[in-house]
């Protein structure tokens, strides 16, 4: 490139980012305590620390292609059907919008603190202490009642509503822990559907908490010079390395 | 029924405003999509043959397959059938597909296809929300542009009529989708009835061949919407995951790509190497406009772009190519987008811009002229030109009302048909549609198209990993291990390389080798491209660059997903029997509507002009060899002696075409044996 290719994205190294702050993430007063499994968070005058996940989906918008295939697998491997609806991960596009203001990616971020754990009155909604602090919904104990839906302070939420036998409930990414239709370990030391679907390798688990005030510490340059080569740059500056040119040919349609 | 189907087919009536279903089980037997089209299409009017495309009784049937909606790689299509007006001399019983996320949506919206019959006293479009289908009034939306329909038909289907994306929205009681509306439409052009009328769908999406949107304009048809957010029932899941995640290897690894000097740069094999983007033509040169790779609905390559400037998004190919505007790459992308919004097709628009052209420098249409017009065809290659000519054709306005009527037509109505098409001043090859790659070398795409309805516009049916990895002066195959790899992959048929012998010698374009090869062209078209949904631009993958033995996923994929899909057991041959059968009842529609052998030949310029020649593998002299063949002509006595050991083959009375009861019976479709018994024209 003619132009260094900067990331325009913080780095989500492993560490990274992640201040004594971030660790005694409070759920709006003094970390104290650490949540057990299963326990309703927001209890008056609970003082709660939640423990961070061992791993976070990042993404690269510009390297999207839309093709949906991450949504289509995270459906698959939960339920064994295909439906865009179920999906834990949701790609948005507007066909007539202009790049790379076009596509909105938006998977589960594992907030430091999950508004959807603290929340939720029945305790469905749940850190995983015993496969690396995910935080999850018990379908089974899920009552229904929207909550996790309403509070998820990301747009669009990423609590999904699905049917499970008969009845309407809300579910959360898992990191792919429970995958009855996949023949592979999930959570933060294993494979997650979308993962390993995306055609673009443009989601990426990662460790390390990305920044939480910003969503660029979720959207991330995941790019090398292979992609800028196929002429998908940043900006009109970027000169691909490998040449563009079309050799001379006897003539012929494409 | 176990997995890939909805189980339902939804039936529109627009005459008697009623909407009903057909019970998908019913098709199963025709796989999907283009099979189970044609059966329905011979079903419900097959015995009402021959009538006109803007007859009432014409359909619009616009199928799903078992793979829409699922993750099944390039299988993003939409199959649109029915009696297509552009054809030519016959409105062929005609097919056209288009990609995006229209069938997605209808299969999650809980239907395998669409059929509509009759016609609308008033403009109308349908409202597909999942089980929900209201025929809703298309006033205030008829007559605009196709972009304009789409987003305003977007703003009516959402709750509270707000178009808006990036959110969740609850299309029914506990129904969400954070998607927007699929909507196909046709534009002004198909509203007046061109034959050039193409459907849209999404900003560059077309389905360009055959006219069909000047059916939908026929029947008062503006648009059909669908939106959805329940299943689609898989058959055996993990086995899918397991197909998905082995299909990896064949696809171009975008972070380290296999021989990424070779393969990477810009080129032929930007085309052909399975990598993202290349599809659009209006942004390979510096300085590039930032853009993204955008795919279809499941589609891994993603050969569409969307751009920064939010032109010529998600076009490709001959839908960037078309329109030049001389010195301005912004008019150019302009005119492009100009042509979807009109709702012209650009297969049909390109070779009728150049025959304006050619007319004018003849001095025979112009200002005065004997075919007179006030189009400015002294400002060539400006936006004022085309846009003026778009426009004319569009809304029939002065010449545009006879140049609406196609080329074939137009030609006609002027008095210069058998000149100007036999002489190739008309670039036409097949049935009205332009000439594609050479029917002199490229012998199967040209005899795959007579012997079809249509220009057959699959380019990975040798053409594009043969031609252009010749064409690009670096091939990665020799001509003898491309032709034993690409044929390996050819099951029923594999083991005979001269199935792709370009040369004209004995094993060449005429032998029984090429009869094999097109039989197989016509039975994969039929089966895994219309049946099965898939891309024209992915499949078959018989090579690739991106494994190291070269071998592509064919034909162990295809089998191993719809299997796992569809929860049958069938192999691929069973497969292309089906296919077989599928392009049977194709034919014996056309029977229905007057085919006979006889008709299938080729515009005199195609025997007679020697060719300049396109690169492919040619067995000369004992030797396997990339050559060009420039200077060869198409023997007629030898192109007949082709068509006689095809219909034999293919189960046909090589004495006219017509396939015989025989073969029908054998194929189930005995009841099709008794139509054409019935007009005497039973092979």
């Amino acid at each position: 490139m003619s132009k260094d290719k900067k990331s325009d994205k913080k780095d989500t190294a492993p560490g990274k980012g992640i201040s004594r702050r971030d660790f005694l993430v409070t759920g709006g007063a003094v970390a104290a305590s650490t949540l057990i499994a299963g326990t309703p968070a927001n209890a008056a005058g609970n003082k709660v620390k939640y423990p961070a996940s061992k791993g976070y989906l990042v993404y690269d918008s510009k390297k999207c292609i839309g093709c949906t295939t991450c949504m289509l697998s995270c459906s698959l491997v939960h339920y064994g059907v295909q439906n865009l609806s179920r999906s834990r991960i949701q790609i948005m596009q507007d066909s007539w919008g202009k790049f790379p203001n076009d596509v909105k990616v938006a998977p589960c971020r594992q907030c430091k603190v999950p508004v959807c754990v603290q929340n939720c009155p029945v305790g469905a909604a749940f850190i995983d202490n015993e496969n690396g602090n995910v935080r999850r919904i018990d379908s089974d104990k899920c009552i229904g009642c929207r909550t996790c839906l309403k509070m998820c302070p990301q747009q669009p939420h990423r609590t999904v509503w699905v049917e499970i036998n008969g009845k309407y409930k809300s579910s959360k990414c898992d990191l792919c822990i429970d995958t009855p239709y996949w023949n592979e370990k999930g959570g933060p030391g294993g494979k997650q559907a979308c993962v390993e679907a995306c055609p673009v390798q443009a989601i990426r688990l990662v460790p390390g908490m990305p920044d939480q005030e910003e969503t660029e510490g979720y959207d991330v340059n995941l790019r090398n010079d292979n992609w800028y080569n196929l002429g998908l740059v940043d900006d009109s500056e970027m000169v691909p390395k490998m040449s563009l040119e079309w050799p001379k040919m006897a003539g012929g349609d494409e | 029924m176990k997995g890939g189907y909805t189980g339902k087919i939804l039936r529109v009536n627009l005459t008697k405003k009623s909407i009903g279903k057909i019970d998908t089980e019913k098709y199963e037997e025709f796989g999907g999509g283009h099979g189970m089209g044609s059966a329905i299409f011979f079903d419900l009017v097959g015995d009402q043959l021959p009538f006109e495309a803007f007859d009432p009784r014409n359909l619009i049937i616009m199928m799903a397959s078992p793979f829409s909606g699922t993750f099944m790689p390039g299988s993003g299509r939409c199959e649109v059938q029915g009696l297509g007006p552009m054809l030519y001399p016959i409105e062929w019983f005609g097919h056209s597909n288009f990609g995006g996320r229209f069938t997605a949506q209808l299969k999650f919206a809980g239907w395998d296809g669409i059929v509509v019959e009759g016609a609308s006293d008033d403009p109308v479009w349908i409202n597909i929300i999942n089980d929900k289908v209201t025929i809703e009034s298309a006033r205030g939306i008829w007559g605009m542009d196709t972009w304009d329909t789409q987003q305003e038909i977007s703003r009516r289907v959402m709750p509270d009529k707000k178009y808006k994306w990036g959110e969740w929205a609850e299309l029914s009681q506990n129904c969400f989708t954070t998607q927007v509306p699929a909507v196909v439409c046709c534009g002004p052009a198909g509203e007046n009835r061109s034959r050039l009328g193409a459907l849209l769908h999404g900003p560059g999406s077309q389905a360009a061949l055959c006219g069909f949107g000047g059916v939908f304009g026929s029947k008062n048809l503006k648009a059909i919407s669908a939106i959805g957010s329940s299943d689609v029932p898989i058959a055996d899941p993990k086995a899918f995951m397991d197909a998905r995640l082995w299909f990896r290897q064949f696809q171009w690894n975008v972070d380290n790509p296999r021989e990424a000097e070779r393969f990477g740069k810009g080129g032929p094999y930007a085309l052909i190497s399975g990598r993202p983007s290349g599809g659009n033509t209006l942004n390979r040169d510096l300085p590039l406009t930032p853009a993204r790779a955008a795919a279809c609905a499941s589609c891994p390559r993603g050969c569409r772009m969307r751009l920064a400037t939010g032109d010529t998004n998600e076009s490709v190919c001959a839908g960037t190519l078309t329109v030049k505007v001389d010195g301005s790459l912004k008019f150019t992308r302009q005119g492009s987008d100009l042509m979807h919004r009109y709702g012209l097709g650009h297969w049909q628009f390109m070779p009728l811009m150049q025959y304006v052209d050619t007319l004018y420098k003849k001095g025979v249409l112009g200002r005065g002229k004997q075919i007179d017009t006030n189009l400015p065809l002294d400002m060539p290659g400006t936006f004022t030109y085309v846009e003026a000519l778009m426009r004319e054709i569009a809304t029939r306005e002065g010449i545009g009302n006879d140049l609406a009527e196609g080329c074939a037509r137009f030609a006609k109505k002027i008095g210069r048909y058998d000149e100007d098409v036999n002489s190739g001043d008309l670039s036409l090859a097949f049935w009205g549609t332009a000439i594609h790659y050479d029917p002199v070398i490229e012998a199967e795409w040209g005899f795959a198209s007579l012997l079809g309805e249509r220009d057959l516009m699959l380019h990975m049916m040798a053409n594009y990993p043969l031609h252009w990895m010749a064409w690009s002066g670096d091939p990665y195959l020799t001509a003898e291990k491309a032709a034993k790899l690409y044929t390996d992959a050819m099951v029923p048929y594999q083991g005979d390389p001269f199935m792709v012998d370009h040369s004209d010698g004995p094993t060449g374009i005429y032998s029984d080798s090429k009869v094999k090869q097109v039989a197989w062209i016509k039975h994969y078209e039929k089966f895994w491209i219309g049946a099965g949904g898939f891309c024209g631009w992915r499949w078959p993958m018989c090579i690739t660059n991106n494994t190291a033995d070269r071998r592509g996923p064919t034909p162990e994929a295809e089998p191993k997903f719809w299997n796992a899909v569809t929860g049958n057991n069938l192999t691929f041959t069973d497969y292309m029997d089906l296919g077989h059968k599928i392009y049977t009842l194709d034919r014996s529609i056309w029977v229905l509507q007057g085919r006979h052998r006889d008709m299938e030949v080729f515009p005199d310029y195609i025997y007679d002009k020697p060719t300049r020649g396109e690169d492919m593998p040619m067995y000369i002299d004992g030797k396997w060899k990339y050559a060009t063949g420039a200077g060869r002509t198409l023997d007629r006595k030898k192109m007949e002696d082709f068509k006689t050991r095809f219909y034999k083959f293919e189960g046909f009375n090589p004495e006219n075409g017509y396939p015989t009861r025989d073969t029908l019976e054998q194929m189930n479709l005995g009841n099709v044996a008794d139509a054409l018994e019935k007009k005497g024209r039973l092979g």
